[in-house]
C-alpha cells in the first residue's frame, strides 16, 4: 500500500488543490476551522445551515464537505445524504461533539470518510481533509 | 237487677181479645221496673219478625194464639230466645204440648199469675243471660284452640307430644316434613320409631326423655343427621312436661341457617380482624371527643404503647403540635367530612416526630349519628427518606439528559477555542519571527551603516509579507475575542448547571422566582434551542420565601416535558415549537405559566400525570417523577400545579405559589 504524498504538516507552500465547503451552525467554529486550514491553501466556504450549504452545492462543485451534526432543521448525517446526492464526488466529512450518537452504520451507508471528534485537533483536522482530498 | 246489666227486652205475643189475668200480663211485666222494657205484638208472624231482628231477650207467648202459638214454638226453638208460654188453661194436654214444643216454662193465668208470671221471667232471663254468657266463653276457647293450631301449624319448629312412655302422640306439620314421616303413621309411634336408626344423638336425646320426666331439659345444637339422604342439620332440642299426665312437648328447632349464618359472621369477624391486625397500616377508632377506641397493632407500634394504655387517650396528645392534622380530624369529628391522604406528623412525647399520611372518615352508630372517627395512617419516615433519595436521583437523571444537550453547548466554544489556541500559537510563532528581524534590524541602525539597515529593512518587509502580519495582527486579536467569548459562555453554563446539582438546605429564603426561572430556561433552552422559540412575558414579581433550588428544578422539569412534548410532535422534520413563558401575579400569590405547543396529553392521562413513577416515555428517559416531584415542592409550598392540555394543541402547566406574611414583612437586610 502505498501512502499518498501529503505535504509535511508545517509547510508554508501554499498548495493550489482544493475547494472546502464547512457548514456549523456556530459562526466561531466556522472562523476557528478557517484559521486551522489557513495555511493549507484551500479555498474555504462556509454556511451557517444545511440549507444554506445545499444552495452553494447547487451552484459549484466543492471537493471537501466538512459538516457539524447537530444543526437547527436536519442533522449532519441528513444534511450530508442530501450533499451527496448533488455532489456524489465531494468527499464527506462529519464532525460533532457527541460522537457516540453516531452510528458507524451510518457513516460507512452514506460514505462519510472521517468522523471528527470536536473539540478537534488542528493536525488531525488539516491531515483528515488533505487525506480526503488525495482520494 | 244492677245498674250495669243492660236493658232486657220482653216481647209479648198476644191476641187482642185476650181475657182474665192474661190482659194483665202487659201491666205485670211492666211493673218489674225501668230496666224491663216491654213490647207487644199481635200475631205469631210479627213476632217472629220481631224476634228475627234482633234484640229480644224473652218472649211471653200466649198460647191463646192457637195454632200459629204452636207453630211459633217450633220455629223459635233452639235459636232464638227462651219463651215463657202462658195459657187459661190449666189443661196437662196444653202445658205438655208447650215444653214439647220449645217452651222453656209454662204458667197458668191462674189467680196467682200476678205473682208467678214476674218469678219465672226474671228467671228466664237469668237463665238466658248465662247462657249467653257461656257461649262467648266458649267461643273465646275455640278461638284460642283455633290461634293454637294455627301456630303448631306454622312454626317453623318440629313438635311432638310425648305420652310418659315416649311414644308420639301427635306431631305437627313441620315434624312431619323434617322427619318424612306422616302424621297418622308417627302417631302411637315410638321415639326410636321415628327417627333414623343409628342417629348419634338418639341415645342421648332419650336420654334427656328420661331427664324430662323430672324437670324441663334443654340441648343447645345438636347435629340430627336425618338421613334419607338429606344433608344434616343442627336442632336446638328442647323437652318440657306439658302436664301431670307425664306428657312431654318434643321441641326441635332448626337452627341450621342460623348456625350457618353464625359461622358465616365468625369468620367474616376473623377475617376482618387478621386484616386489621395485620395490615401494614395503622388504624385508629375515636370517640367523638378524640379519645383512642382503637388501635391495631401498627397504630400502637406508631403511637409507641399497647391498646390498653392507649385506649381513652386523647389523639392530640400526639396530633397537638400538628395543626394540619388536628384540624382535619375535628373537621371530620365535627363536620363529617372525609379527607384523604393527607399529610401531617406525629409527636412522640420525647419531642420525636414521625411524618404520617392520614385518610378519615367519619364514623356512625346504628342510629346514623356521628359517634367518632376511623383514621388511617401510614409511618411515612422510610417513603419520605426514599423520596428524598429518588428525588435526588431524578434530579440526577434530568441532568444526565441536559448534559448531552450541554456537552455540546460548551463543545462549540470548546471547539473554536482549542482551535484557537492552536492558531494563537501559530501566530505568535509568526510574530516571534517577525520581532526577531525586528532586533537585527535594530542591530544594523546600531552600526549607522545604511546598506546594512536597508538589506534588514527589506528582510523584515519580507518576513512581515510572509507571515501576512497585518491579518496576523487583526485575526490574533479576533481569535483571542472569539476564545474569551466562547470561554465566557461556557463559564455561564457551568454555573446554571452547577445550582441544579445543590440541595436547598436549612430555611426558606427571600428569593425572586422570575430570577429562578429565567437560569432554568437559559440552561434547559441551550438544549432546545434549535427546536424551540422560547417566548418570555414576564411581570414584575414581588420576592416570596421559598427554597429556590426546589422550584428551579419545577421550571426545570415543566421545560424539559415541554420541549419532549414538543420534540415528539414535530420529530426530525425540521419545524420548530413554541414555549411561552410568563410570570403572574394573582390574588394572594404569584403563577409561573408554561406552556407549550406540543403534543398534548391525552384526557385519560390527565389524572394521573402527578402520580409518582406514571410515566409515557420510553424506558430511560425519566422515573416518571418529573411531575410527581414538582407537585410535592409546589405543595411544600403551600402552592398548587394545575394543568390544562389538548392533544394536538399543547398544554398549559401553571404553578400558583402564595405570598405568606412573611413575604410582605419587611425584609432583611442582605
Amino acid at each position: 500500500m502505498s501512502t499518498p504524498p501529503v505535504a509535511p504538516p508545517d509547510s508554508q507552500a501554499v498548495q493550489g488543490g482544493g475547494v472546502v465547503l464547512v457548514v456549523d451552525d456556530e459562526t466561531r467554529i466556522l472562523s476557528a476551522v478557517r484559521r486551522s486550514l489557513r495555511r493549507e491553501g484551500y479555498e474555504i466556504l462556509t454556511a451557517e445551515t444545511p440549507v444554506e450549504a445545499l444552495a452553494i452545492l447547487e451552484a459549484r462543485s466543492v471537493d471537501v464537505i466538512l459538516s457539524d451534526h447537530k444543526m437547527p432543521g436536519m442533522n449532519g448525517l441528513e444534511f450530508l445524504a442530501l450533499a451527496a446526492l448533488r455532489r456524489p464526488e465531494a468527499a464527506r466529512l462529519l464532525i460533532t461533539g457527541w460522537t457516540a450518537e453516531v452510528p458507524a452504520r451510518d457513516l460507512t451507508a452514506l460514505g462519510i470518510r472521517a468522523l471528527l471528534a470536536k473539540p478537534w485537533d488542528d493536525a488531525e483536522l488539516k491531515a483528515a481533509v488533505r487525506s480526503a482530498l488525495t482520494r | 237487677m244492677t245498674q250495669s246489666e243492660p236493658v232486657v227486652h220482653v216481647l209479648i205475643a198476644q191476641a187482642e181479645h185476650a181475657a182474665g189475668p192474661l190482659a194483665q200480663t202487659a201491666a205485670i211485666l211492666g211493673r218489674l221496673g225501668a230496666d224491663v222494657q216491654v213490647a207487644g205484638v199481635q200475631s205469631a208472624a210479627a213476632c217472629l219478625e220481631r224476634v228475627r231482628a234482633g234484640g229480644i231477650d224473652l218472649v211471653v207467648l200466649d198460647l191463646g194464639l192457637g195454632s200459629e202459638a204452636r207453630e211459633l214454638l217450633s220455629a223459635l226453638r233452639g235459636v232464638g230466645p227462651p219463651v215463657v208460654a202462658v195459657t187459661p188453661e190449666p189443661g196437662g194436654d196444653v202445658v205438655r204440648d208447650a215444653f214439647l214444643l220449645g217452651a222453656a216454662e209454662c204458667v197458668i193465668a191462674g189467680p196467682e199469675y200476678g205473682r208467678v208470671l214476674p218469678v219465672v221471667v226474671l228467671e228466664q232471663i237469668r237463665r238466658w243471660r248465662a247462657l249467653l254468657e257461656r257461649g262467648a266463653v266458649e267461643q273465646r276457647l275455640r278461638r284460642l284452640e283455633d290461634l293454637n293450631d294455627a301456630i303448631v301449624r306454622a312454626i317453623p319448629a318440629a313438635l311432638a307430644v310425648l305420652g310418659p312412655d315416649a311414644r308420639v302422640l301427635a306431631v305437627n306439620p313441620e315434624f312431619t316434613r323434617v322427619f318424612a314421616v306422616d302424621a297418622a303413621r308417627a302417631a302411637g309411634a315410638s321415639l326410636e320409631e321415628i327417627l333414623p336408626a343409628g342417629l348419634l344423638p338418639r341415645e342421648r336425646l332419650l336420654g334427656l326423655l328420661r331427664e324430662a320426666t323430672v324437670r324441663e331439659v334443654e340441648l343447645r345444637v345438636s347435629t340430627l343427621d336425618p338421613g334419607r339422604g338429606a344433608a344434616a342439620r343442627s336442632f336446638d332440642v328442647r323437652l318440657a312436661r306439658l302436664d301431670d299426665d307425664g306428657r312431654l312437648l318434643l321441641v326441635l328447632w332448626d337452627v341450621t341457617e342460623a348456625e350457618q349464618l353464625n359461622r358465616r359472621l365468625a369468620e367474616l369477624k376473623r377475617y376482618n380482624e387478621n386484616i386489621i391486625q395485620n395490615m401494614n397500616s395503622a388504624l385508629l377508632v375515636v370517640d367523638r371527643e378524640g379519645r383512642i377506641a382503637f388501635a391495631n397493632p401498627t397504630a400502637q407500634g406508631i403511637l409507641r404503647g399497647k391498646l390498653a394504655e392507649l385506649r381513652g387517650r386523647s389523639i392530640w396528645e400526639w396530633l397537638s403540635d400538628t395543626p394540619r392534622g388536628r384540624e382535619l380530624l375535628e373537621r371530620t369529628l365535627r363536620e363529617g367530612v372525609r379527607f384523604r391522604g393527607a399529610e401531617t406528623v406525629i409527636t412522640h412525647p420525647s419531642g420525636q416526630v414521625v411524618p404520617i399520611g392520614i385518610s378519615c372518615a367519619p364514623l356512625q352508630g346504628a342510629n346514623g349519628r356521628r359517634i367518632g372517627a376511623v383514621a388511617i395512617f401510614q409511618d411515612l419516615s422510610e417513603i419520605k427518606e426514599l423520596q428524598r433519595h429518588v428525588s435526588q436521583t431524578e434530579r440526577m437523571a434530568s441532568i444526565g439528559q441536559l448534559a448531552a444537550g450541554v456537552a455540546h453547548e460548551i463543545n462549540n466554544p470548546m471547539g473554536f477555542i482549542h482551535a484557537n489556541l492552536c492558531q494563537m500559537a501559530e501566530y505568535l510563532a509568526d510574530l516571534r519571527r517577525l520581532w526577531e528581524r525586528v532586533g537585527e534590524l535594530q542591530t544594523a541602525i546600531a552600526t549607522g551603516r545604511s546598506d546594512q539597515i536597508r538589506a534588514q529593512a527589506e528582510k523584515l518587509a519580507a518576513l512581515s509579507a510572509e507571515v501576512d502580519s497585518d491579518f496576523v495582527f487583526a485575526d490574533f486579536a479576533k481569535a483571542l475575542r472569539e476564545s474569551q467569548e466562547g470561554s465566557e459562555r461556557i463559564r455561564h453554563i457551568v454555573q446554571d448547571l452547577r445550582q441544579f446539582s445543590r440541595n436547598d438546605s436549612g430555611d426558606r429564603v427571600l428569593a425572586d422566582v422570575r430570577e429562578c426561572l429565567d437560569t432554568t430556561a437559559n440552561i434547559v433552552g441551550t438544549m432546545m434551542k434549535h427546536t424551540v422559540v422560547l417566548r418570555k412575558d414576564y411581570e414584575e414579581l414581588p420576592r416570596i420565601r421559598c427554597y429556590p433550588m426546589q422550584l428551579k428544578q419545577v421550571f426545570m422539569n415543566l421545560l424539559v416535558n415541554a420541549f419532549q412534548a414538543i420534540q415528539e410532535r414535530v420529530g426530525s422534520s425540521g419545524e420548530t415549537g413554541e414555549i411561552h413563558l410568563e410570570t403572574r401575579r394573582r390574588p394572594g400569590g404569584i403563577a409561573v405559566v408554561v406552556s407549550d405547543s406540543g403534543i398534548g396529553i391525552p384526557p385519560e392521562n390527565l389524572p394521573r400525570i402527578f402520580d409518582p413513577f406514571f410515566t409515557t416515555k420510553e424506558v430511560g428517559i425519566g422515573m416518571g417523577l418529573g411531575l410527581s416531584t414538582s407537585f410535592s415542592i409546589v405543595q411544600r409550598h403551600g402552592g398548587a400545579l394545575r394543568v390544562e392540555s389538548q392533544p394536538g394543541v399543547g398544554s398549559r402547566f401553571e404553578v400558583f405559589l402564595p405570598l405568606t406574611s412573611d413575604d410582605t414583612a419587611p425584609q432583611p437586610v442582605a
